[in-house]
């Protein structure tokens, strides 16, 4: 048995990441050579191109595509459509043929099994990161009516047919795989584009980018944030305004309608620190059975601050942290429970009798 | 034989944090543990709760690893090791609490594997894997926690 494999896809899946993730500056001849290749490929001629410093900063420049429902009465051939349509039917027939290429995972043969986690390994996750981050900007866009190619946030899908062209040794037609090598190269170059019929408007790639876990998510500034100043902030991957990331203070939070970032602002402030700026009651303490040398702390909440009526049990992780530290995390509980050991069996859905007997915690 | 988390490493082809120990011995037990957000719980103490269905399928733990559960966002798996044959996991089974997301049988034993947590070894039985929960931001609701 061997897992070489899994190394060969965690290696994809990292260089696709990578190019997902770059902050480089554009590699403009390349992501310009690439698109007009595609303009090419969709039977238009090659655009002028105009570069901007953000999504933000194109948002200016790309009018709301109008005639887009009007497209579909007349529609006879491919010609008749408006560019961005022929180069939408361009990728989305190039990814039937290659389904076709790559068939379902479980064709793979019998000798093979193992690669029906491929899809888990490469496309799922690089899927899960790149539409968090085009959402978290999305939500700070306008972007109704402007159709938008993703570049570097685009590769998911490519990477997925690359991991099965790599590791599942599915072989694609010359013209299929010319297409595909195009895509990976806008992929490669530059960030979100907007295809006119004349001009192409180009994103720079954001100056700063940070995601835990595959998601958004940055504790000492914007998760994503452009040289022009366009920046979106989140915390474990929930969008939050910068004063959640910058400011958090139990004034603010207690002002702060949103039940979501209210909890968020609470962890960026540490629960310790919480509790003592907002003098919260403390219930009771008991050892941790699970998690020798740690205690188990149970906190009365505001009202609000959970919306409704809760506790908090403030329990340390079983393992350290890089630095040796033990990171601590609020639970909420249900406000009957006034045993911290009880609750922390809550949480499991057991006893605290059973509870008590845990042996090990990693 | 002696496991420890170089070998579970390498035979899965998972890697571990560097700050984890990976020459010492991974203890071998068959109470009730926890890794990350996950309980892992003996069947026998909450037989009450959850029972396997009768029909169920159960699925050879292959020996290069079974993904348990992929951390929040496809991070971190918490993956099961074991011998060829000796381990089997069936997701056919209910939960009162519904926090079950599967079982496992072991014959020899059988190895839980986290790149942040480390790793922790089950003896032959039967047991529940839990995810934890915490209660909901709406009023009654709950949430299952992820790491």
């Amino acid at each position: 048995m061997s897992a070489r494999w899994r190394l060969e896809a965690a290696d994809i899946r990292d260089e696709w990441l990578g190019h997902a993730l770059s902050t480089l500056p554009a590699d403009r001849p390349a992501a310009e050579a690439a698109i007009s290749s595609l303009y090419e490929l969709a039977r238009h001629p090659a655009p002028r191109f105009t570069w901007v410093a953000s999504p933000r900063a194109a948002m200016d420049l790309v009018p709301p595509s109008a005639g887009e429902t009007a497209a579909f009465a007349g529609m006879n051939t491919l010609a008749d459509l408006p560019l961005v349509q022929r180069l939408a039917a361009l990728t989305f027939n190039l990814r039937r043929a290659l389904d076709r290429r790559v068939g379902h995972e479980w064709d793979t043969p019998g000798w093979r099994t193992d690669l029906r986690q491929l899809d888990a390994m490469v496309s799922r996750p690089l899927q899960d990161a790149v539409h968090r981050i085009r959402s978290a900007m999305r939500s700070a866009l306008d972007m109704r009516q402007r159709l938008t190619w993703y570049g570097q946030h685009d590769v998911s899908w490519i990477a997925h047919y690359d991991a099965w062209r790599r590791v599942g040794r599915r072989v694609y037609l010359p013209p299929e795989e010319r297409q595909l090598t195009l895509w990976a190269a806008v992929a490669r170059s530059c960030g979100w584009w907007w295809a006119g019929e004349e001009v192409c408007v180009i994103s720079e790639r954001p100056a700063v980018q940070r995601i835990e876990d595959l998601r958004p998510h940055n504790a000492g500034g914007p998760a994503v944030g452009f040289s022009d100043g366009f920046a979106v902030h989140a915390w474990h991957g929930t969008l939050v305004p910068e004063w959640v990331i910058t400011d958090p203070t139990p004034e603010r939070i207690a002002a702060e309608p949103n039940v979501e970032v209210r909890r968020c602002a609470i962890e960026n402030l540490g629960w310790e620190r919480y509790i003592e700026l907002a003098e919260l009651r403390m219930v009771a303490a008991a050892a941790d059975p699970g998690n020798p040398g740690f205690d188990l702390l149970l906190y009365d909440l505001p009202e609000q601050t959970w919306g409704g009526m809760a506790r908090v049990l403030l329990a340390v992780n079983g393992s350290a942290e890089r630095d040796g530290s033990r990171r601590r995390y609020g639970l909420g509980v249900p406000v009957f429970l006034d045993d911290p050991v009880a609750a922390a069996a809550w949480t499991y859905g057991l006893s605290a009798a059973d509870y008590s007997t845990l042996a090990r915690r990693t | 034989m002696t496991v420890n988390l170089a070998i579970l490493s390498q035979r899965t082809g998972l890697a571990v944090l560097d700050h984890l120990e990976k020459q010492v011995a991974i203890p071998v037990i068959d109470g009730l543990q926890a890794q990350g957000d996950l309980l892992i719980v003996p069947l026998r103490m909450i037989a009450t709760a959850v029972s396997i269905d009768n029909w169920a399928t159960w699925r050879e733990v292959p020996a290069d690893g079974f993904e348990v559960l992929r951390g929040a966002a496809g991070g971190n798996p918490h993956t099961l090791v074991a011998d060829a044959s000796t381990c089997h996991w069936t997701t056919q089974a209910r939960d009162t609490f519904e926090l079950a997301i599967g079982i496992f049988r072991n014959t020899k034993p059988a190895y839980m594997l986290h790149p942040e947590h480390g790793a922790t070894g089950f003896s032959p039985g039967v047991y529940v894997v839990r995810r934890q929960r915490e209660l909901g931001h709406s009023r009654g609701g709950r949430r299952l926690v992820a790491d």
